[in-house]
């Protein structure tokens, strides 16, 4: 037991920075981050015996963290609330604690404003995954992931100009 | 801002992004274990006190009314209920624990939009309109025939009994209406976003 958290400790200290990538485009305040970060890191500890392939570790943290996010959005406090008052948005406290760029802060902001499926959509993009990584951690065709990249990089466009 | 662009500034958040050390993270999951074990305990020991509350409740008046054969009916029947109701929660909540995150999303989503769906929309969906008023009378019938210390049909018969009778069943059918249809609007929401959601995965027209 202890060698496998030693092995799933070092695994998740080496990848968790996709914890953080998709904790910053789904929630917008710090300790909504706090809450689902551990919910991220638990898990992937309560599926981490069953993973059979090695070689897939980061579609499996990509999957968990997207899923695990997701379920924690609250459709009344987020969607609607979203497109509706977009100007709500400036108030988002992205990054009250850390130090981002400009830059960084604006593409940010971008991405938050998509809906949830752009978002991990431009997330797996930018992290340059293949079609066929988005397809198996999507659960979609490749077809389907083409498509959806393009509609996704013209509404964050659309959104980065608004950010200007 | 063009595609490498964008994906330079992106390489520029990972690089600018706090990361924890291994002890902390090891922190993390303790505590969230920790606090998932806590509330899975509370919720099944809420569940285990009220259940076994009300059976050994039911077990005392049963023998104190010794030849009351309606009064021990209407008893047995709802310690059974109470029983089933027992086993049904814990399973229920077993298998809600069991989130199979690792899934890829859209399969993800199905499998949540099924269970939700057989539990909000399904086939005994609707079968708390009957159990809640039926559970209801029962207790109160129960409670307030033992209360009385009189036989079953005495208190049936005692206009000031079923006037209580009357009031009680009707402030404990709205509580129970209350609560049931609150934590089914919540779950008719989650399934309405998640169906949401899989119609924004898959529909690419």
């Amino acid at each position: 037991m202890e060698s496998l958290k030693e092995e799933f400790l070092e695994i998740l200290s080496n990848y968790q920075g996709i914890l953080h990538k998709v904790n910053l485009i789904y929630f917008r305040n710090k300790s909504e981050r706090e809450d689902n970060f551990q919910e991220i890191i638990y898990q992937l500890w309560k599926s981490f015996p069953k993973l059979q392939n090695k070689n897939s570790i980061g579609s499996w943290i990509y999957a968990v963290s997207i899923n695990t996010s997701i379920s924690r959005l609250k459709k009344e406090s987020r969607i609607v609330y979203r497109e509706k008052l977009p100007e709500l948005i400036d108030k988002f406290d992205l990054i009250e604690e850390l130090t981002f760029s400009d830059a960084s802060r604006r593409l940010l902001k971008a991405i938050y404003n998509l809906n949830e499926i752009d978002k991990s959509i431009m997330l797996l993009y930018l992290e340059e995954k293949s079609y066929d990584e988005i397809a198996e951690i999507l659960g979609i065709s490749k077809s389907n992931v083409g498509v959806r990249i393009n509609r996704a990089k013209e509404a964050l466009k659309q959104n980065l100009s608004h950010e200007k | 801002m063009k595609n490498n662009e964008l994906q330079n500034t992106w390489k520029n958040i990972d690089a600018e992004i706090n990361r924890k050390t291994t002890d902390e993270l090891n922190q993390y999951l303790a505590a969230k274990c920790r606090k998932t074990m806590n509330k899975f305990l509370f919720l099944l020991s809420f569940d285990i006190v009220a259940a076994v509350g009300l059976i050994v409740f039911l077990i005392f008046t049963t023998i104190n009314r010794e030849g009351d054969l309606i009064y021990q009916a209407n008893n047995l029947i709802l310690g059974v209920i109470t029983l089933s109701a027992l086993i049904v929660s814990f399973l229920s909540l077993k298998k809600l624990q069991v989130n199979k995150y690792n899934l890829p999303l859209k399969e993800w989503l199905e499998q949540r939009i099924k269970l939700l769906s057989a539990w909000l929309l399904g086939k005994y969906s609707k079968l708390y309109i009957v159990l809640i008023p039926v559970l209801v009378a029962m207790i109160m019938l129960s409670i307030h025939v033992y209360y009385e210390y009189k036989p079953f049909l005495e208190v049936m018969k005692d206009g000031e009994s079923i006037y209580g009778l009357v009031a009680g069943f009707t402030i404990g059918l709205f509580v129970s209406y209350f609560a049931v249809s609150k934590i089914r609007k919540y779950q008719l929401k989650n399934l309405e976003f998640l169906n949401d959601l899989h119609e924004q995965l898959c529909n690419i027209n």
